[in-house]
């Protein structure tokens, strides 16, 4: 907020200058009134009537300006919160986005952000304006007429009273409104999202049964909300029409009594809305500011909210090309579950590790604590003898290149999605990076080619093609580090044999992990890692751990089981 | 397929149109009663509060000048009484105006929902969800103020300025008609602005829209976003699009924002020629009272006046979403139950392809000439290069496209016959990427089948190989995952995508490359278990791993959108063909090894 200081500052001044020139027209009308209607003075007419009308331009230029001001303020604030979060939400790491929905955020992003626009832009003028208004109108009352005007004040505690009951009673609702927001946020956005399940499955009536518990849920959120405005609102309209009843009562005396002017109490009567109106606005402020509060917490919360990943102080970027990397007796919790126990090993530079094992034996792990998306709960992983935690995350991640198992590519234009970890790459470097991924051909043959935009996840692609744009994503970082996390599981075998063959080149200069479950895919890699419940049960190179014929060798067998089951009896060993 | 991206615009092909705000009106219809009322109390209760200026204009002229005291009590206590009318009137507006305004979202949301269940996956592919996503949630609860308040208010207004303008004929008519002279230039005005007005909403709509279809896909994509290490080059993105939305907006309101003065301006003026008017042409024949009366109402006129063209200004701010709204709630499903379709009966599982073409509109056909029919209860194997048309040809059986000429038969029935869900409640489908829904591992598979029980569930678990890994979670099958998170690896979720497919209990089972991601020797103990499975259904299944090709009753080779081989293993690798070579080719790949 402090940044906008200076415009918000001479904003509340030209609110102050409006609240002060509207005290000029009642004061106008009054001395028409009074000088020209009742006094005859007829002359005053032309300029009383020329102030009032050149007061209300001045006016209406000077609010015009300053709801600009305030409007173009709150876009600031804004722009630069989202600006923040999003930067915030590229911090956070994976467990955050375990437990968080997106939904969730969404609801933050959009929601609650126009609850934060709503009130710097208007509700923050209006209380300033309707609190000086009420003060300006006070004083000039106090100048004509004390009494009066003391007598006419004498309802405000009573408002105070109810106003400050409606806002502690509003608060609250405003909370589970904006929670339920976001429930239905989540419940659309998994809809759309999960739609070709939703479909699959002819689920339709359960999903629209789901969305209208929450749909129905939010009508009643905000019902709940309004029953309290019901109860408080009617009462402080009231209690500010009873103003003019004071006025018509008490003025009507004192001027009967002589001690008033009927041009004093018209003037009164012109200034009455001065006070009326910020009184009756007090109620509808307050819900301003409670919805404010409401969504104001969220967004400080998820811009609180610590990444459990963070660069140390110390943050490294070595510039090497070729990286060594040693897990040494890593071990690694989700939760309270045991993901991987004491894993140790050793890779050098321009060396292929493979790691292999069942679904779910922490394969994936280890590449994710390598490029430090969790934090090893003990023991150590080095890149080039540096723990990973004294690497700035970036300058690691950029080291290391990764296909991830699960492929997300981004609805843009396959040379967008191809260059994503290097936007200013020329058109000959993504063509380059597709060939060695096989992807060439068949991007070719769209009909436009590479500038044929595929849809969110990749929609519109076989499996087997969005893999391949994923490896030349990858492969265009020409990082030091390569990670093929089931990079071709779903290629045909033909294709595999090609991408390997074009790999193989590539790989001769980097450090490379390579998780497959074919055996094809890393007999020929430097080390194998046999995992199993998240401990390397077996290691060493393809011919070694044939020999001991443990794990490996049965794996290796049930994949070639499949010739010898057939016709091909003979031995392929 | 034209596809649609965060930083484009979408277009928008229709004009402005009354017609949708026909629509709109309609969903007031079933509240008539209720608004009818709401405005007559509010008629009410803006009728006592408009007894003020008279009340004042009899006490300055009457009462004081006669220092009649009671006479003033008098009239203190019939405005007391007033107010306290105005008080419940409010009461009962504030209550209908959140049941009505509520109640029209939920059902304008819900018809919104509805519908999108209805269409077709090219409809979600061709744009970013985040664009639909507002559509559903942000767009129309920005009609909400304007359902509530708006229409109220208008027509509580509208009745306002009738009873004002009554109240002002009463006193004096030539009066009046100086008071309506500043009227045509506020119409004239409106009408002046509300082009560029719509322009404005209409892009800011279009760039609120970009704006979260963006924040959407970064969400999603923020693990891919990390490990490129890319964050900086998206925030810069992010701001560009952040900033075109604050633009759009700043445009909005500078114009909405110059109804307001001008209404004042003409508001002034209007009272200072009424003044001109009382004093000088109407000299002696209008009171000194009647005069400050008659401009307190003129105050009073413009009020409402200005409030309905600011509802005028939230109708076009409005249309600019309600366009949006509608255009999804018209668009047509490219796949729907014909007009008269049938329920699917249960089936046996025979599957006939007739002379099947399929193609994307104005591109090249993927099919040509598909025919095949399957047995129930065979399970076949569909083999082929990336994009040869397996997946289509499985798609096209759950009816997910439409053929372009040809039929696809179920039993004998051509599938377009039958209702959507009659036919798709009846198969299994295991799609290339599961999708997981965020809550329990257990709710996820019973999205197969949601009356299923506990047991059930762990049954298809069990069936799938997936038992072992779920029950070693901290919290077993109650363990909470989402479509994001990293909890479960690719072949957990295949695994638990499996169990959700089998727990159907299909008559047909589609398996799209169902167990690419999982280990061999999970996958050995998986057909083990799955060859009981597939007893009775007719499956078809697309994979790379030839343990899972050479065990199908039939193998289809496709290439090039046409099946050019087909038979068993044996038959197919004595025929010497297309097949054969790929599968000597492969075996020697591995041989290598």
């Amino acid at each position: 907020m402090r940044d906008y200081k200076s415009g918000l500052f001479l904003g509340f001044s030209l609110v102050l200058l409006v609240a002060g020139l509207n005290m000029l027209n009642p004061y106008f009308s009054g001395r028409i009134v009074d000088d020209v209607v009742y006094g005859g003075k007829i002359e005053l007419l032309w300029v009383l009537l020329g102030f009032m009308i050149a007061v209300t331009m001045v006016k209406t230029v000077i609010r015009y300006s300053f709801q600009l001001l305030f409007e173009r303020t709150s876009q600031r604030v804004i722009f630069t919160l989202r600006e923040q979060l999003y930067a915030r939400l590229n911090e956070l790491d994976f467990r955050f986005y375990d437990r968080t929905k997106t939904g969730d955020i969404m609801a933050r992003m959009t929601g609650d952000m126009e609850a934060v626009r709503h009130f710097t832009a208007w509700t923050t003028y209006m209380i300033v304006e309707n609190i000086c208004v009420l003060l300006f109108a006070i004083v000039f009352m106090f100048t004509i007429h004390a009494p009066l005007t003391l007598a006419m004040i004498a309802v405000t505690p009573v408002i105070a009273f109810f106003a400050y009951r409606m806002s502690s009673e509003v608060r609250p609702t405003f909370s589970e409104i904006r929670a339920q927001f976001a429930r239905l946020n989540s419940v659309v956005q998994e809809n759309i999202s999960g739609n070709r399940v939703v479909k699959a499955f002819a689920k339709e009536d359960h999903e629209i049964g789901k969305f209208s518990a929450e749909n129905k849920a939010f009508k009643e959120k905000n019902i709940q909300s309004a029953r309290v405005w019901e109860k408080y609102l009617p009462v402080l309209d009231s209690l500010a029409g009873v103003l003019l009843v004071v006025m018509i009562l008490a003025g009507g005396f004192m001027v009967i009594q002589g001690s008033l002017t009927i041009g004093e109490l018209v003037v009164f009567n012109s200034l009455i809305w001065a006070l009326n109106n910020p009184m009756r606005m007090a109620g509808w402020l307050i819900n301003d500011v409670q919805r404010f509060i409401a969504s104001a917490e969220k967004i400080e919360d998820l811009l609180n909210e610590q990444p459990g990943i963070a660069n140390t102080l110390s943050k490294k970027a070595p510039a090497v090309s070729e990286l060594s990397v040693q897990f040494q007796d890593v071990t690694f919790r989700y939760e309270d579950e045991p993901v991987l126990s004491n894993i140790t090993f050793g890779v050098k530079p321009g060396q292929t590790v493979a790691i292999v094992g069942p679904t779910g034996a922490g394969k994936s792990t280890i590449v994710n604590l390598l490029c430090r998306f969790y934090d090893a709960d003990s023991g150590e992983v080095k890149v080039e003898g540096m723990n990973v935690k004294e690497w700035d995350i970036r300058s690691l991640r950029r080291h290391t290149a990764m296909v991830m198992q699960d492929i997300f590519l981004f609805s843009d234009t396959i040379e967008g999605n191809i260059a994503y970890g290097m936007p200013d790459a020329t058109m000959e470097q993504v063509k380059m990076a597709a060939e060695k991924a096989e992807a060439h051909a068949f991007i070719s043959k769209l009909p436009e080619g590479y500038d044929t935009i595929i849809g969110e996840r990749g929609v519109g692609l076989s499996g087997g093609q969005r893999q391949r744009i994923s490896l030349a994503r990858a492969l265009l970082l020409d990082a030091p580090i390569l990670i093929l996390d089931d990079t071709t599981s779903a290629v045909d075998l033909e294709t595999e044999m090609r991408i390997q063959k074009t790999l193989r080149s590539v790989l001769q200069k980097k450090t490379c992990f390579i998780i497959a479950h074919r055996i094809s895919s890393v007999k020929e890699a430097d080390l194998i890692l046999v995992l199993e419940d998240g401990r390397i049960v077996e290691r060493g190179r393809h011919e070694d751990l044939l020999k001991r014929k443990g794990r490996y060798f049965n794996v290796f067998k049930n994949q070639f089981g499949d010739f010898d089951s057939r016709q091909f009896g003979e031995e392929v060993m | 397929m034209a596809r649609n991206k965060f930083d484009v615009d979408e277009e928008l092909e229709s004009a402005f149109d009354i017609n949708q705000l026909k629509r709109m009106v309609q969903y007031l219809k079933p509240f008539k009663g209720k608004i009818i009322l709401t405005v007559l109390l509010m008629l009410l209760a803006s009728g006592a509060t408009l007894t003020g200026p008279y009340l004042i204009k009899t006490a300055i002229d009457d009462k004081i000048p006669n220092g009649d005291v009671g006479g003033l009590a008098l009239l203190a206590g019939f405005y007391l009484a007033a107010i306290t009318v105005t008080g419940f009137c409010l009461k009962y507006r504030i209550r209908m105006m959140s049941q009505i305004g509520q109640s029209v979202i939920l059902q304008l949301r819900k018809d919104l929902f509805a519908h999108l269940q209805t269409l077709s996956f090219s409809y979600y592919d061709s744009r970013p969800h985040g664009k639909i996503l507002v559509r559903v949630v942000n767009y129309v609860n920005s009609l909400s103020d304007l359902l509530s308040n708006g229409i109220i208010n208008v027509i509580t207004d509208l009745f306002s300025v009738l009873v004002i303008v009554g109240f002002m004929l009463a006193i004096d008519v030539k009066m009046t008609l100086a008071a309506m002279a500043g009227f045509p230039f506020l119409i004239g005005f409106i009408f002046f602005i509300k082009t560029a007005q719509r322009k404005a909403w209409q892009q800011l709509s279009n760039k609120q829209s970009n704006m979260n279809a963006y924040i959407h896909e970064s969400l999603n994509g923020i693990k891919v976003t990390q490990a490129f290490a890319r964050e900086e080059e998206n925030e810069q993105i992010f701001r560009e699009v952040s900033n075109s939305y604050r633009s759009a907006w700043m445009k909005g309101v500078k114009i909405q924002f110059l109804l307001w003065p001008v209404i004042e301006n003409i508001s002034v003026i209007t009272v200072s020629f009424v003044y001109v008017t009382g004093i000088f042409w109407l000299n002696g024949s209008v009171t000194a009272g009647e005069l400050v009366a008659f401009v307190g109402y003129i105050w009073m006129f413009w009020q409402p006046l200005a409030n309905i063209g600011n509802f005028y200004n939230a109708i076009i701010n409005a249309m600019a979403y309600l366009e949006r709204i509608f255009e999804t709630i018209d668009e047509e499903p490219a796949i729907q139950n014909a007009p008269n379709a049938g329920i699917l009966p249960p089936i046996r599982g025979e599957v006939t392809f007739d002379h099947v073409v399929f193609g994307y509109e104005g591109e090249k056909n993927i099919l040509e000439d598909v025919n095949f029919t399957v047995n129930p209860g065979d399970t076949i194997a569909l083999v082929g290069a990336t994009g040869s048309g397996k997946t289509t040809i499985i798609n096209l059986i759950s009816r997910f496209y439409d053929t372009k000429s040809g039929s696809v038969r179920v039993d004998g029935i051509n599938i377009k016959t039958v209702t959507l869900s009659s036919l798709r409640s009846q198969m299994g489908v295991m799609l290339q990427d599961p999708f997981i829904f965020s809550g329990t591992i257990m709710d996820n598979i019973r999205y197969g089948r949601l009356d299923a029980t506990d047991e059930e569930v762990i049954e298809a678990s069990k069936a799938v190989q997936a038992h072992r890994f779920i029950s070693e979670m901290e919290e077993g099958y109650e363990t909470e995952v989402n479509e994001r998170g990293t909890r479960l690896s690719s072949g957990q979720r295949q695994l638990i995508s499996f169990a959700r497919a089998l727990l159907a209990d299909p008559k047909i089972l589609i398996l799209d490359e169902a167990t690419s991601s999982i280990d061999t020797e999970t996958e050995m103990a998986l057909q083990k278990g799955l060859e009981q499975l597939l007893e009775g259904r007719t499956s078809f299944i697309i994979a790379h791993r030839l343990s899972t090709i050479q065990n199908a009753d039939r193998i289809f080779f496709i290439d090039g959108g046409r099946i050019v081989e087909e038979g068993t293993h044996n038959e197919l690798m004595k025929k010497g063909g297309a097949y054969s070579k790929l599968y000597l080719s492969q075996r020697r790949a591995l041989e290598a090894g």
